[in-house]
């Protein structure tokens, strides 16, 4: 009995106890509780009213995309946090989606370089939505282009995978041929001249950086258009690359009229000898040969053909299968869609529906052809000189857009001799187009220092 | 440089400096370029040629590359055809 009453004692004490802790907690918890509340409060009341329902849904209506495309804010800022006219905020931004849609058709149903351009068509679309911000600094892809393309480190990285996919062989076994591509950079040089004598004539203001970075689009290699106009003239980064790319893409119907007008029938018909074996060692030799030149004679160029060179050597290497497999494959393709969207981020309309955009467009086409002219010209200058000659139709492959203009060089000669293959001949300038423009790039940048 | 009135006189001028630097350096790299190359290539086959031993391997290597590029020779030739056709 006394056991009970014992143990009764015992739990009700034991109650009491918990029973006062809890009370303590609570107590503690109320005051905690009691701050949190007023704070949330004022917080919301600041934030939110109460609004009858009616004005709630015009208040959600004024937040449409229509609405802004129609009736701009006017605090709306621009991605670099400029003002901008209401023909940006609305009906440029119509216009910019549409021409996006073009660049859509463009790609998926004419074959346009569709790896590009798709991300760069798409990455325009989103950047030219109202309201969201997304080419903005804090937006996706504005933090994309900080990410790797105001610093120029997507180019580099192409740069890298180009390397890893090119074979310097049938260079290394004709050299001269690397003449040709020297002299399709004219193409840049040229349309340098030219752009400054537009700007010098007032039709256009264009600085002589912004002159510059126009120009190399008539290298045809979009990594390089990319990192010169990310260094020199980042305004214009969007019409530069959407021009080196659709101009590219449309080497096959640029280049043939012009290597036509310049050539005679005999000289098409040109049958080059077969090109010479080349050992392993001149083929793991070649990149070190050529950055160490560069380095001696250049070392502004050094990051592009660095990069490429790294690229080619890792291959040419034959011990790195794996790296060599992720750098043509899947590091390219990776960098290739940030590279896209980023350059879509450019094509905002307030950066890309200006006057000068029409101008580069006209540049850079005249950059490609006065390049594909001057290669051309400069296989018919070197056969004049004794030696083997040279069909003239390989000089247009010295642009650089590798393979598709050695490509073009081939089809051309087959058309008048369906037993001439140029190709390989034609990939000799080719890849010496794509040192050639790395070369001149370096030149515009250390102009600039 | 390029707000001033007297220098804007001169663009064109710069302009065509930076073309005749501009050509020459990619021109002068190029044919630095050339004569390394023909000079490795000589220095290799003569001092460095492909291991006897390998011979056999290498030569089908070459014969393979050959047969390679005749295939893609082949096949661009196809292509053209069927463009043209």
């Amino acid at each position: 009995m006394k056991n009970i009453v014992l143990k009764l004692l015992a739990s009700m004490m034991l109650f009491a106890f918990v029973f006062s802790a809890n009370a303590a907690a609570s107590e503690h918890a109320a005051t905690v509780a009691a701050d949190a509340p007023q704070a949330s409060k004022t917080h919301k009341e600041e934030n939110y009213q109460s609004k009858p329902f009616s004005e709630m849904i015009t208040g959600f209506l004024k937040s449409t995309g229509i609405v802004a495309l129609v009736n701009p804010r006017p605090d709306e800022m621009s991605a670099t946090g400029q003002p901008m006219s209401d023909f940006h905020k609305g009906a440029g931004r119509v216009i910019m989606i549409l021409v996006t849609f073009l660049l859509f058709w463009l790609a998926i149903a004419k074959g346009f370089e569709p790896l590009l351009l798709l991300p760069i068509a798409f990455g325009g679309l989103l950047a030219n939505i109202p309201v969201a911000g997304i080419a903005g600094e804090h937006g996706f892809l504005g933090v994309i282009y900080q990410m790797g393309l105001s610093n120029e480190m997507f180019p580099i990285i192409i740069f890298m995978g180009v390397g890893a996919m090119t074979d310097f062989g049938p260079l290394l076994s004709n050299p001269k041929t690397a003449l040709l591509g020297g002299a399709a950079q004219f193409g840049i040089f040229g349309t340098l001249v030219g752009a400054v004598a537009l700007s010098q004539a007032g039709f256009v203001d264009f600085t002589l950086q912004q002159a510059s970075a126009i120009s190399i689009i008539g290298g045809a290699d979009g990594p390089t258009s990319i990192f010169i106009a990310t260094k020199l003239a980042p305004e214009l980064l969007g019409a530069i690359a959407v021009a080196s790319y659709s101009y590219m893409a449309m080497v096959p119907i640029i280049q043939p009229p012009i290597m036509k007008a310049l050539t005679t029938e005999a000289e098409r018909k040109i049958k080059m000898s077969t090109l010479r074996h080349v050992s392993r060692l001149e083929k793991l030799v070649f990149p070190i040969l050529v950055l160490v030149l560069a380095i001696l004679v250049l070392p502004e160029s050094t990051p592009l053909i660095g990069a490429f060179m790294f690229g080619n050597f890792l291959k040419e290497s034959g011990v790195v299968e794996r790296l060599n497999d992720t750098l043509q494959n899947a590091l390219i393709n990776i960098t290739t869609i940030f590279l896209g969207l980023g350059v879509g981020s450019k094509l905002a309309a307030d950066q890309f529906l200006v006057p000068e955009t029409m101008f580069i467009m006209v540049l850079g086409i005249i950059a490609f052809s006065v390049g594909t002219a001057a290669g051309v010209i400069m296989a018919k200058i070197m056969n004049l000189f004794p030696g083997t000659q040279i069909n003239p139709l390989i000089g247009s492959a010295g642009v650089s857009a590798v393979p598709m203009a050695a490509r073009v060089s081939n089809k051309v000669g087959m058309e008048y001799d369906r037993t001439n293959m140029l190709l390989m001949h034609a990939m000799g300038p080719n890849v010496a187009g794509v040192i050639g423009s790395a070369v001149a790039a370096g030149v515009l940048i250390s102009l600039f220092q | 440089m390029e707000k001033g009135n007297f220098m804007e006189t001169n663009l064109v001028m710069e302009g065509v400096k930076f073309m005749f630097l501009g050509m020459g350096t990619v021109f002068t790299f190029l044919i630095i370029m050339i004569m390394c190359m023909n000079a490795m290539s000589y220095i290799i086959h003569r001092f460095f040629p492909e291991p006897q031993s390998n011979a056999t391997a290498q030569t089908t290597g070459g014969a393979q590359q050959q047969d390679k590029k005749k295939i893609v020779a082949a096949i661009s030739a196809a292509i053209a055809h069927h463009r043209q056709g």
